[in-house]
């Protein structure tokens, strides 16, 4: 059980290459933290940072107060659960298990003991001879969770361990592994690039853009006062409209163009004619009673999911396009015109230059 | 195939015939000669079936051997030449394997320096370099020893190159999942990779053997005392021994007994031979 | 190229290196310099006193009309050699390829004369081709061929060249079959269907897309043909008759060891050593894909 410390961590490449900046997260005993974002933004660096796969360039990663920059990842009382799993070919599912105790030296009887519980608790008794081989990727997870479990590490960390599976048996292993997470009470550690994975597991998601932490929240926090259009635009299925207009001249209302204009009941920061992103959910609008709306959909096409349907369209007048979440089975044809109305609370406002979201409190 | 001739098959079957008795001919003849005595192949035309003799020709042969080359027994020569060849195979595994896991897992001053080294090894068959090398091995003392028949021929590039690609093959999660199981470079090696490398080392093996117990040159150069002669090199001294005429069921015989241990491996392991040659050379 | 993760040590990497890293240095770098170095001197016959000559050895080396025999005796045996065994060795896997069944029982009759010494088939077929009692020779008469290689030199040609292609053409037909057996079935069907017949199909589909591999054999069987054939030389011909089957590393040999003519003997090596470098950047560029540092 530990407390993990990232101070200001940074990493940088003999080529000058940076991978991660300034990123300092506090992560406290037992909790369930994931770092979500799109590849190639550091998250997995950061997370072998943590492992001591690589090495650290700037800033300092504490583990239970202890500095341990310089340790091999052998010392650092950890455990990782890689994306490709990384069993040992030619051990059989406990030798893999016991190989790093074994390294440990710790007595054959404990590590039998810790086996027979690990093997006990993800249901791999009847595979505990077989080659990795032998075994499904389902499965080859499992052993993988096994092998870091019997360490009885102070943090797990996980590398995408559920990429490599059809959807099925990920969503059926994310149930697996949130109680795994409850039952241990350790602290994990989880790097993916699935939004849903990290909404639906985290404690707290600690996104991250272009090396650097965008912002670090519960998903709840993300989801609804997202910090930055990059957020807004990351979490949620399907993605956040976004319209990019102006600040109007009475500086309550936004326009598109030369035409539209959306007028939004209370003022705006900035001054009038600032480039601005209106982002507002499509789960979040509705269809406006009595047709009198604020925003004019023109349909194009529209996707039945059954238990909702999902109409995209062009807003007359605004750049780009908009998709409306509608309950249960709608039938438009293309070319019909919706009114959509959405609660001010609902509405994000980003700067359109710097991406920052604009008047948190006055929305 | 994508149609059915009946005289494309026929003509397929009777290439094929027609390869394998081209190939099998000769050894069967010497098979057959080796059986006979010394009368029966003096003059033309030989017999193409096994005479009696045969029994009495090995056994003189293995425990003997000929006085005219210099009464080595073929026995004793295959001793050395099953010596030199697992010698040879072992070394240049062994060596092959911990320079080309150096090569591939550590990063060091001078890495691609040895590497091309190594790889210009390949430039430098013995052939070529024949006379210095002797040089080279009577300054070290080492003419007519084991050592001076195994040693200078156990630098391998083509096994550094094999293993190399196979390190190269394995997933770096490997050695992280490793490295956090406490693993050093040491453990790592014995524990992981020399076991995921037992397919390679066993293909090499059969490519490497062959090479060693064929080996004719350099025991030609480096042995002068018959007690260290090879079957395969010693073979010569029965076709030109001076002035008499070569005996060719004792010639046969010991021509027999040299192909079979290297020709046994290949059939036996055929499956791994043609992985090892076919991945080791391209 | 390397490995993302790599180990930290210091001396580790050095002391696993070593040991081949110290034969190649005293066994090929060192010989090699020595050759080289000794190209430029004339030793007497006794050893006790070598001079300077610069490029002398060479000069004399490119005027001696038998050398200058002996590189085309090579070039026609290594030529020889070459296309016979590929001709024969495609001819047979072509054919294995066609029998899908009965592919594995020929492939092992097939296979295994390469791990018999070329010594050792050189030896049985110059007792085949014996002029008094050889089997082979034999029948040539009754054809009408006076076989004897002890007198002619051609014969004495084609005799080596019979033999290094007999052991060689096992490792062509692996080859080879590998290369048919990786052209997708779907290529050779889409072909028939535009109704090319087999053998049309042979010479635009199958040999096209089979040309790496041809190439790839091209210069391993040169390479064997020039440097690997000593063996069968030494024991059967000895070179002779008459210098007919003296290829260039038999005279090295020859030079130096039987003749004790240390500087030339050095100076043929060079030109060899050029020659298989030669060679080897050849097959490297080819293998570039393949072998990527």
């Amino acid at each position: 059980m530990a407390t993990l410390h990232l101070n200001a961590l940074g990493k940088t490449y003999p080529g000058g290459v940076t991978a991660a900046s300034e990123v300092s997260v506090e992560i406290s005993d037992g909790e369930f933290v994931v770092l979500v974002g799109p590849s190639g933004c550091g998250k997995s660096t950061i997370l072998r940072m943590i492992a001591g796969l690589e090495t650290i360039t700037e800033g300092e990663l504490s583990i239970d107060g202890a500095r341990v920059n310089d340790r091999e990842p052998g010392e650092r009382d950890i455990a990782m659960v890689f994306q490709n799993y990384a069993l040992y070919p030619h051990m059989s599912v406990r030798k893999n298990m016991e190989y790093g105790l074994k390294n440990e030296g710790l007595p054959k009887a404990q590590i039998a003991a810790r086996i027979a519980e690990a093997a006990r608790t993800l249901r791999l008794e009847e595979y505990l001879d077989r080659k990795p081989r032998q075994l499904s990727g389902g499965q080859r997870q499992r052993v993988a969770m096994g092998r870091a479990i019997v360490r009885q590490p102070k943090v797990f960390l996980f590398d995408e361990p559920l990429s490599n599976l059809d959807a099925k048996l990920r969503t059926q292993l994310r149930a697996e592994l949130k109680a795994l997470h409850r039952r241990l009470g350790a602290t994990f550690v989880y790097v993916t690039h699935d939004q849903v994975e990290a909404m639906s597991l985290a404690d707290r998601i600690v996104i991250m853009n272009a090396g650097r932490v965008e912002q670090i929240g519960t998903p709840m926090d993300l989801y609804l006062r997202p910090a930055s259009r990059f957020v807004a635009e990351f979490i949620g299925s399907p993605s956040m409209n976004m319209l990019e207009g102006r600040i109007g001249a009475d500086r309550a209302s936004v326009t598109f163009g030369q035409a539209s204009a959306l007028s939004l009941g209370f003022d705006l920061p900035g001054p009038a004619g600032h480039p601005i992103a209106l982002g507002v959910r499509p789960e979040h609008l509705h269809l406006a009673p009595g047709g009198a709306g604020g925003i004019d959909l023109a349909v194009q096409f529209i996707e039945q999911l059954g238990a909702d349907t999902v109409v995209h369209g062009a807003v007359p007048g605004a750049a780009g396009p908009l998709a409306v979440r509608l309950a249960g089975v709608q039938r438009y044809e293309a070319g019909a015109v919706l009114s959509l109305a959405c609660s001010a609370e609902n509405l994000h406002l980003f700067d359109a230059e710097t991406g920052v979201r604009l008047a948190a409190d006055a929305v | 195939m994508v149609e059915n001739r009946p005289i494309l098959n026929i003509l397929t079957h009777a290439v094929l015939i027609l390869g394998v008795l081209f190939l099998c001919f000769p050894v069967w003849m010497a098979l057959v000669a080796s059986t006979h005595g010394a009368e029966a192949l003096s003059r033309a035309p030989i017999p193409l079936w096994f005479g009696g003799q045969g029994w009495d020709n090995y056994t003189q042969l293995l425990s003997a051997g000929l006085p005219a080359a210099g009464g080595v027994p073929i026995g004793m020569m295959m001793m050395n030449s099953l010596i030199m060849a697992l010698v040879i195979t072992f070394g240049k595994i062994a060596i092959s394997i911990i320079s080309a896991y150096a090569i591939v897992y550590f990063r060091f001053p001078f890495r691609m320096g040895f590497f091309w080294m190594i790889f210009l090894t390949l430039m430098l068959p013995v052939e070529v370099r024949i006379l210095p090398t002797f040089d080279v091995v009577t300054r070290l003392g080492m003419l007519n020893t084991y050592a001076g028949l195994t040693i200078p021929l156990i630098a391998s590039a083509t096994a550094t190159f094999l293993f190399r690609q196979f390190f190269l093959t394995i997933p770096d999660e490997l050695v992280e999942a490793a490295r956090i199981d406490r693993a050093g470079p040491v453990r790592f090696f014995i524990d992981i990779l020399l076991p995921m490398s037992r397919t390679n080392i066993a293909a090499l093996f059969i490519i490497l053997f062959i090479y060693g117990w064929n080996q004719y040159l350099w025991p030609l150069l480096v042995t002068t005392e018959e007690g260290l002669y090879t079957v395969v090199m010693g073979i010569q001294r029965m076709v030109n021994s001076g002035e008499a005429l070569p005996v060719w069921h004792f010639v046969m015989g010991t021509a027999i007994l040299g192909m079979i241990p290297p020709v046994v491996v290949v059939v036996a392991m055929q499956k791994l031979f043609v992985k090892g040659l076919v991945e080791s050379e391209k | 190229m390397q490995k993302r993760v790599i180990f930290r040590s210091r001396s580790l990497p050095y002391l696993l290196v070593l040991p081949q890293i110290a034969v190649t240095l005293v066994f090929f770098f060192w010989p090699s310099y020595q050759a080289l170095e000794s190209s430029f001197f004339i030793e007497d016959a006794f050893g006790f006193s070598r001079e300077w000559v610069g490029l002398r050895n060479y000069r004399d080396l490119f005027a001696d009309p038998g050398y200058l025999r002996s590189f085309r005796t090579t070039l026609v045996f290594g030529l020889s050699v070459t296309a016979l065994a590929l001709g024969t060795s495609l001819g047979l896997a072509v054919a294995a390829n066609r029998v899908l069944r009965a592919a594995q029982s020929y492939r092992t009759l097939l296979i295994w004369p390469y791990a018999v010494a070329p010594a050792l088939a050189g030896v049985i077929w110059y007792f085949l081709m014996n002029p008094s009692m050889g089997i082979v020779a034999y029948w040539l008469k009754g054809l009408g061929v006076e076989w004897n290689h002890y007198v002619n030199g051609n014969q004495a040609l084609i005799l080596v060249v019979v033999a290094a292609a007999w052991k060689q053409i096992s490792y062509n037909f692996l080859f080879f079959l590998a290369g048919l057996q990786s052209i997708p079935k779907s290529l050779i069907e889409a072909a028939a269907i535009d109704r090319a017949g087999p053998i049309r199909r042979f010479w635009t589909i199958t040999m096209p897309l089979l040309s790496p591999t041809t190439f790839f054999l091209l210069v391993v069987n040169l390479v064997y043909a020039f440097f690997d054939t000593f063996a069968l030389i030494h024991a059967t011909t000895n070179g002779g008759p008459a210098d007919a089957t003296s290829v260039l590393v038999f005279r090295v040999y020859n030079t130096g060891f039987i003749g004790q003519d240390y500087g030339s003997s050095a100076a043929q090596s060079v030109v060899l050593m050029a020659l298989v470098i030669g060679m080897t950047f050849i097959q490297f560029r080819y293998v570039e894909r393949k072998v990527t540092y």
